[in-house]
């Protein structure tokens, strides 16, 4: 019995001790995987099943068992197969374009969104007058359809 | 003034539909294609996977080359392996050189591997994959022959342990280092 419950105390140990040793809060290998790319099938690991990204999953959870952050993770993985390993762009340089562009896009669409609200209703004031509009008949044939269209009421 | 501005939102508009046009063209043309079989092979440095310094396919000019791309998690490399090992100690020393080119992998995992199948010819790292995208290199492993003057004579696109792939790897081989 005493035997039993000091391998238990044991085990117990064995597990919490690296946890307990990481000075960070561990990250997850799910968080990763949609982070990083397969360099194979270029979508991210969480939507593969190559060797490859299987290959990448297991040294990502070596290194989330010694503690490495994300971040270190993830430039050892830049390190080893360059930037385009990342399914995002960094946010620095000239990827800093690929945040940016986006959202300027979006204020550039909404300001010229607002300004053609603006100007439609500009055109269409309340309480101006209606400008009569032109049919396109000279005043003698106005005459007769008015004096023809009379006789039917 | 409003005409002003009309004109210089439909530029601005054309602009936009323009660039995106010129990106759509870009990658069209600079999408990457398997070299074919009588062109130059493209050139390139790599550094060595085991040990330091760099390895230039330059260098070799004069020499047959054998380019082999293969990775560590590639199940069919692992069999092919004993054949490249088998032809390189048969043909080195007619002066034909092999190179194998580690493509998207992790370079301990594929010292490992090396170690494991009893490499012996030099061995390079391609982690980013850059080269053996410019050799359209779309599943490892594949094999180049490239004659002395470096223009590719054969392209197998898989492994040599298929007979039909075989059989023409030893002919381009033979072929070249005559």
């Amino acid at each position: 019995m005493t035997v039993r419950f000091l391998a238990v105390v044991a085990a117990a140990l064995a597990l919490a001790g690296p946890a307990a040793a990481c000075a960070h809060p561990r990250t997850s290998l799910a968080h990763l995987q949609g982070q990083v790319m397969c360099p194979v099938c270029h979508t991210t690991l969480n939507m593969s099943d190559s060797p490859a990204a299987q290959q990448i999953d297991r040294f990502i959870s070596q290194k989330i068992a010694a503690c490495w952050t994300a971040q270190h993770i993830e430039s050892a993985l830049v390190a080893n197969y360059g930037q385009g390993i990342l399914a995002a762009p960094s946010h620095k340089g000239f990827d800093l374009l690929a945040w940016w562009l986006p959202i300027v896009g979006v204020l550039a669409g909404a300001l010229a969104l607002a300004f053609g609200v603006w100007r439609w209703s500009r055109r269409r004031e309340p309480g101006e007058p209606d400008e009569p509009e032109e049919s396109g008949l000279d005043e003698e044939t106005e005459r007769r359809l008015d004096d023809l269209l009379a006789r039917f009421d | 003034m409003s005409a002003r501005l009309k004109t210089t939102a439909q530029v601005l508009a054309l602009a936009c539909v323009g660039g995106l046009l010129a990106l759509l063209v870009y990658s069209v043309v600079h999408q990457q294609h398997a070299p074919s079989v009588g062109s130059k092979a493209p050139v390139f440095t790599l550094r060595r996977l085991e040990g330091p310094g760099k390895v230039s396919l330059a260098s070799y000019r004069g020499k047959p080359v054998v380019l082999n791309f293969w990775a560590s998690w590639c199940q069919p490399c692992k069999s092919e392996a004993k054949v490249l090992e088998r032809d390189w100690t048969s043909y080195r020393d007619r002066g034909v050189v092999f190179l194998g080119v580690d493509d998207k992998d992790f370079a301990s995992d594929a010292r490992r591997f090396v170690a494991a199948h009893g490499l012996t010819f030099p061995m390079l790292q391609d982690g980013s994959g850059s080269v053996t995208g410019s050799y359209g290199i779309s599943q490892v492993p594949e094999t180049y022959v490239v004659n002395r003057q470096g223009k590719i004579v054969a392209h197998l696109a898989g492994p040599l342990t298929v007979p039909a792939f075989a059989t023409q790897f030893r002919s381009a081989l033979a072929k070249a280092a005559a």
